[in-house]
């Protein structure tokens, strides 16, 4: 990666300010993303569900800055290779975010639900809480590759991700099963089923991040290769 | 906004620029006003002796009426040879110094060499063709004005060529070059084109500088007070009767002096407009 | 990406080749095949040896002494550096554009014409035809064609630089170059000459030298990046922009060339 800094100043300071405004938003969908886990393992919480929509306001104005700020680069800078792959990916990853903080505010709208109905105890969807305290983490992990564009970090958001395709396959049998035993669950594992879809989409776009992270390194478009062909490639350019 | 503050510095920048404009223009007027003098005496004195038998009859002796016909066309068959000897030597060396001797020490032996005769007084140039070929043929003649009349000529035509033909960019010869042309060519139909008003005009002005020489016709082609279009005899000229008949003490030879003197500055000041129109018209 | 993928063969070889003015060695070591009826750019800092190697193309070193060339350079399997080349033949196959306008001082249809006579001795109707054709094909010829009589250097810059194009292609060369042919031109008169260029890709080798680095992106299918008389990179233009291999040439693409 290049390191060495542009014959203009002004044009480092411009690429610097949208990553970390990146670093930034990322910041504030991890935080809105623990929010929403939280309302499904805690109690009641009834500024909660406000507190979420709040942030998610913000966000959604933080991306549209940050996209601006990309066009601003392009229309001025006419930016080439690197520069050119980091401000396509950034409008990619800022796309990515303000998704997961949409589907961190459907979860908080599921699990405010959730709490006033009693069919279905929070024992029986454990797994759900679990498998969002995956994404949270590949949600971090996704941005700290970012942040040192760490390609190996990125492909480890990759393994991270079938497992949360995995914990969605299992979670989705489990509730069936509830629904079949009891069938006045069905309202209470529905909204725990769109929970999981959530999580799992989260877990989606944490991997798009990634692999926008290893476009912007390697200069490869990699995302239909599969985990080997990215493997190789990586083990071929050390 | 902040109005203009008019410091001690801007007043001082001011009245020197004021200082600086007025030098240049008293110069100026000081130039100008000795020109003027010259050109209102010459008018002044010249116009009473114009008539048309200025034309029409030879230099007479004192006390008799006459003209300048044959002064006037001694000048211009003088003047006419020695520029058709001249200029084709001179473009020529000029074209061989500027395209084909811009470096080594031929090019600048011949330039330095140029540069000698460019400044050699007339004077110099009149007595070496005395030296060399009328003391060889033995008498005076129109050959040899004309002779020392080229020898002038040359040097100016060279150096207005080069300098004109290394105006012509480089790129415009690379051009040439670059669809194939060969060199000759490449400087017949571009280069020598492209600068064809700096050389007319180079022309023009040895042209004017050999219609007023006087001492290089002394030696050579001495005068004739007759007509005659031999240049194998001794020919009369403007600047030489001039030479004559203003140092005499008679009245009449000093009115045609004046009038030859009105003549001459009336054909170099039209060369010399002639040659600025001409190259303004083409470099622009 | 994948808008040619049809066998290129190379026209304009490169062999270990090297150039020095006087003592100063200006290109060292080029490997380098050009391809045929395509757009080849050559990018880099000033004084790198882009002008000088695009120069000896078509020979127009040996005009000076003390420049000259070692190796090998070779265009359609004819070697062009040997003694006993036709230099102006050579010329008439590769044209020229330089990077002022050189109109010559004669009418538009003159400058046209200058070159097809020196090679070619057409009747007048066709070389009306010749100087037309030239024309059209530098988009020039609805702006010049009742004023053909005018002097070349009547024009504005811009159509004079699309003169020299004409004046170029005019002599049929198979390769044409263009020796940083924009930058004495303001931007609408470069995006003709950009837009040019796209035309006449294909039937002529084209090879660009380019100060202007989103011009080479713009024009060209493949870009020789040069530093210090040495050729770093050459590949796809799209991969020299989005993705190069060197670390060399993405500094100077990204600006970070210090």
């Amino acid at each position: 990666m290049t390191t060495q800094q542009h014959m203009s100043k002004q044009f480092d300071i411009e690429m610097e300010a949208v990553r970390s405004g990146v670093l930034a938003m990322g910041g504030r969908v991890e935080a809105q993303l623990v929010r929403a886990i939280a309302a499904l393992s805690e109690d009641e919480n009834p500024e909660l569900l406000d507190t979420i929509k709040r942030h998610e306001k913000e966000i959604n104005q933080m991306q549209i800055d940050i996209d601006h700020q990309c066009a601003q680069i392009i229309a001025k800078r006419q930016p080439a290779a690197v520069d050119l792959r980091m401000v396509l990916t950034i409008s990619k990853v800022v796309n990515d975010l303000e998704r997961i903080g949409d589907e961190a505010k459907k979860i908080a709208r599921k699990a405010a639900r959730l709490q006033g109905n009693e069919r279905l105890t929070r024992i029986q969807y454990f797994d759900a809480i679990h498998a969002g305290e995956l994404a949270q983490a590949i949600l971090h992990r996704a941005l700290n590759a970012f942040a040192r564009l760490d390609v190996d970090e990125a492909v480890a958001v990759y393994d991270a991700d079938d497992r949360i395709d995995v914990a969605f396959d299992v979670i989705t049998r489990q509730l069936v099963g509830f629904m079949m035993e009891d069938p006045r669950t069905i309202s209470s594992a529905l909204e725990v089923m769109f929970v999981a879809k959530s999580i799992e989409r989260i877990g989606d776009h944490a991997k798009n991040i990634a692999e926008a992270i290893v476009q912007v390194v390697m200069g490869k478009d990699v995302r239909h290769a599969s985990l080997e062909e990215i493997r190789a490639e990586i083990a071929e350019r050390k | 906004m902040r109005p203009v503050v008019f410091s001690w510095l801007a007043w001082r920048r001011r009245w020197l620029n004021y200082a600086a404009t007025g030098l240049s223009l008293l110069a100026m007027a000081f130039g100008l006003f000795w020109l003027l003098w010259i050109l209102w005496t010459t008018f002044s004195l010249g116009v009473s002796g114009l008539s048309l038998s200025l034309f029409t009859q030879m230099t007479p002796p004192p006390g008799v009426e006459g003209g300048l016909a044959n002064a006037i066309v001694g000048s211009l068959l003088m003047v006419g040879l020695a520029t058709l000897i001249g200029t084709p030597i001179g473009i020529f060396s000029g074209i061989y110094l500027a395209e084909f001797a811009q470096q080594g020490w031929l090019g600048e032996l011949i330039r330095f060499m140029n540069d000698v005769l460019l400044s050699a007084p007339s004077i110099i140039i009149g007595l070496f063709i005395y030296a060399v070929y009328v003391a060889y043929r033995g008498h005076f003649s129109g050959w040899a004005g004309v002779l020392a009349l080229a020898l002038i000529v040359i040097p100016v035509v060279v150096r207005t060529t080069e300098n004109m033909l290394r105006l012509v960019p480089t790129s415009l010869r690379e051009a040439a070059f670059a669809l194939g042309a060969p060199r000759w060519h490449m400087i017949l139909h571009v280069t020598l084109r492209a600068s064809l008003a700096g050389v007319i005009t180079g022309i023009l002005l040895a042209v004017a500088r050999i219609a007023g020489e006087t001492a290089p016709l002394l030696f050579t082609a001495l005068s004739n007070q007759y007509w005659n279009t031999d240049l194998d005899k001794p020919m009369a000229s403007l600047p030489v009767v001039i030479f004559k008949f203003a140092m005499s003490p008679f009245e009449d030879w000093s009115r045609l002096a004046w009038a030859g003197v009105f003549l001459i500055v009336i054909m170099v000041l039209a060369l010399n407009i002639m040659a600025r129109v001409l190259f303004r018209r083409k470099t622009i | 990406m994948q808008k040619q993928e049809t066998a290129l063969t190379a026209q304009i070889c490169f062999r270990d080749f090297a150039f020095y003015y006087g003592g100063f060695h200006a290109l060292k070591n080029i490997h380098l095949d050009i391809y045929q009826g395509v757009v080849t750019a050559f990018i880099g800092p000033s004084g790198c040896g882009k002008s000088t190697l695009l120069r000896t193309i078509n020979r127009m070193y040996s005009l000076y002494p003390g420049q000259r060339a070692e190796g090998h350079l070779s265009i359609d399997g004819e070697d062009i550096l040997g003694k006993d080349v036709d230099l102006n033949d050579l010329r008439k196959r590769v044209g020229m554009v330089f990077q002022k306008p050189t109109p010559f001082p004669m009418s538009i249809y003159d400058n046209i014409a200058y070159g097809v006579r020196l090679h070619e001795h057409l009747p007048r109707s066709e070389m009306e035809a010749r100087v037309e054709w030239a024309l059209r094909k530098a988009a020039l010829w609805d702006e010049v064609k009742d004023k053909l009589k005018q002097d070349g250097t009547s024009l504005s810059g811009g159509q004079q630089q699309r003169l020299c194009i004409a004046r170029g292609i005019a002599v049929r060369p198979r390769i044409l170059l263009l020796d940083e042919p924009t930058s004495a031109l303001d931007p609408i008169s470069t995006l003709h000459i950009e837009e040019l260029i796209s035309e006449l890709r294909g039937e002529f080798t084209i090879v660009i030298v380019t100060h202007n680095m989103q011009q080479a992106a713009r024009v060209s299918d493949y870009t020789a990046y040069m530093y210090l008389g040495e050729l770093v990179e050459y590949n796809k233009t799209d991969i020299i922009f989005f993705k190069p291999a060197k670390k060399e040439t993405e500094d100077y693409i990204t600006g970070r060339f210090g």
